[in-house]
């Protein structure tokens, strides 16, 4: 009788639990994440990101180790690929250590500040990952007590990572350019052919030429258009285009990009915080 | 006893998701993932029956979609499934094999997964896998049966202490 009662708890739980959900999710659909909701989120990642810093700063070394014990496949095509381009750059590639390529970074992001005077940066450290297998994010060290503040373009020393998507005290959350919720609107550098790029998930970005006539060939550069507004500045470059589509009968021209940054390892970022002179 | 029991689920569910998404984060496995929650919800509910498992699977699924940019509640919804349901199961079990909760993992990944992929693609969510829904699962159920010894244990011994004194008679 007892096991019965037990049973029937848990199932009149579950249902309680799931209706909870159900409502919780129209709330969210409703408020389009404005709501009560985004800011319960935003404590959460209040709290939880200090904690990030401190973890990811004592296991760093854990980390990494197993971020390369289960990138091992991909880790051997990268070297080969390194071989058969330049031994030298191979035989430098295996000395490299956390603190030269830390190093590196810092020049690359320093030397980008320095190029773009007509931008004002605050330099981040990522702290995590978002935890969904749906959703490409990184969380970030600065928050709105730093400056930052929602949809601020978010660069590497590379180029373009994405935008700030929520900002707690502390922390910040990044929406990645792979992701498909991202859209940027972007230029081909050489000929000045304008579309608009949207991250599929994968390592290629999906770049929608607006003319279906445009010249377009492997290699080109592709920057942000940057338009009176608009979220990206610009001149920012995102990638090279390393395929093209059959011209169809579709409204746009179809090509695809590889983007200049890893987003698998990302670790200090600039956030473009203003525009206009530095004071 | 409550208060202390629920301290440290809280304290569990901020620990698995700190390790989720910081030293765990960028370690993929094959572009998965890991689903250290939802191992640790599985990890309860077969020791601690379904009404924790579910209880556990929906706090912490719930912190996880406040985390994130996708609709709040649709984690929460798949963690609570799958506690209830791994709890339903291992009650059903007499004597378990010592691959069982490995294989217990693996399943409730992979059909969480699964499920969560299939009720975005309804709600209008575009996957952001890259790839099929269908390997996603599979890789992110792979890694959760491989983080199976290093978690089941801790959490099992976690549990056994979060139940509550019988009176002897």
């Amino acid at each position: 009788m007892r096991i019965f009662d037990r049973t029937r708890r848990a199932r009149l739980l579950v249902a309680l639990l799931l209706s909870a959900a159900i409502v919780l999710v129209t709330i969210d659909f409703r408020t389009q994440g404005e709501g009560p909701l985004d800011a319960i989120g935003r404590g959460i990642m209040a709290v939880i990101g200090p904690l990030q810093e401190g973890v990811s700063r004592a296991l760093r070394p854990v980390g990494d180790f197993l971020a390369g014990f289960t990138q091992v496949s991909s880790l051997k095509a990268d070297v080969s690929r390194l071989q058969e381009e330049n031994a030298l750059l191979q035989q430098r590639e295996r000395q490299v250590t956390d603190i030269t390529r830390e190093n590196e970074e810092l020049r690359r992001l320093l030397h980008l500040e320095q190029s773009r005077g007509d931008l004002r940066f605050t330099t981040v450290r990522v702290t995590g990952v978002g935890p969904s297998n749906f959703e490409h994010t990184v969380f970030i060290d600065h928050g709105s007590a730093e400056g930052l503040a929602k949809d601020m373009p978010v660069i590497a020393g590379a180029g373009l990572v994405g935008r700030v998507v929520s900002v707690s005290p502390h922390s910040a959350r990044v929406l990645l350019l792979v992701d498909p919720a991202s859209a940027v609107a972007a230029r081909i550098a050489s000929n000045g052919e304008t579309g608009l790029i949207s991250g599929k998930g994968g390592a290629e970005l999906q770049f929608d030429l607006f003319d279906t006539g445009a010249a377009v060939t492997m290699g080109d550069e592709v920057v942000t258009s940057g338009y009176e507004g608009g979220v990206y500045p610009a001149g920012i470059p995102i990638g090279t285009v390393v395929r093209l589509e059959a011209k169809g009968n579709s409204l746009s021209r179809r090509v695809w990009l590889r983007p200049y940054v890893d987003f698998t390892s990302l670790d200090h970022l600039l956030v473009v915080t203003g525009r206009g002179a530095k004071r | 006893m409550i208060w202390k029991r629920s301290f440290l689920l809280a304290l569990l569910v901020i620990t698995g998701l700190v390790i989720e998404t910081s030293i765990l984060g960028e370690a993929t496995l094959v572009g998965a993932k890991p689903q250290v929650l939802l191992v640790i919800t599985v990890a309860l509910a077969m020791g601690e029956g379904p009404a924790l498992g579910a209880g556990f699977g929906f706090t912490s699924g719930l912190a996880s979609d406040l985390l994130t940019g996708l609709p709040v509640g649709l984690t929460a919804i798949t963690y609570t499934i799958v506690g209830y349901a791994v709890g339903a199961i291992r009650a059903q079990v007499q004597t378990p094999t010592a691959w069982f909760p490995a294989a217990m993992e693996f399943a409730a990944t992979f059909a969480g997964v699964l499920f969560y992929g299939a009720v975005s693609l309804l709600l209008g969510q575009e996957a952001a896998g890259g790839r099929s829904l269908i390997l996603n699962a599979v890789f992110a159920a792979c890694y959760s049966a491989l983080l199976t010894p290093f978690i089941y244990p801790v959490v099992r011994g976690l549990g056994s202490r979060l139940r509550p004194a019988r009176a002897m008679r």
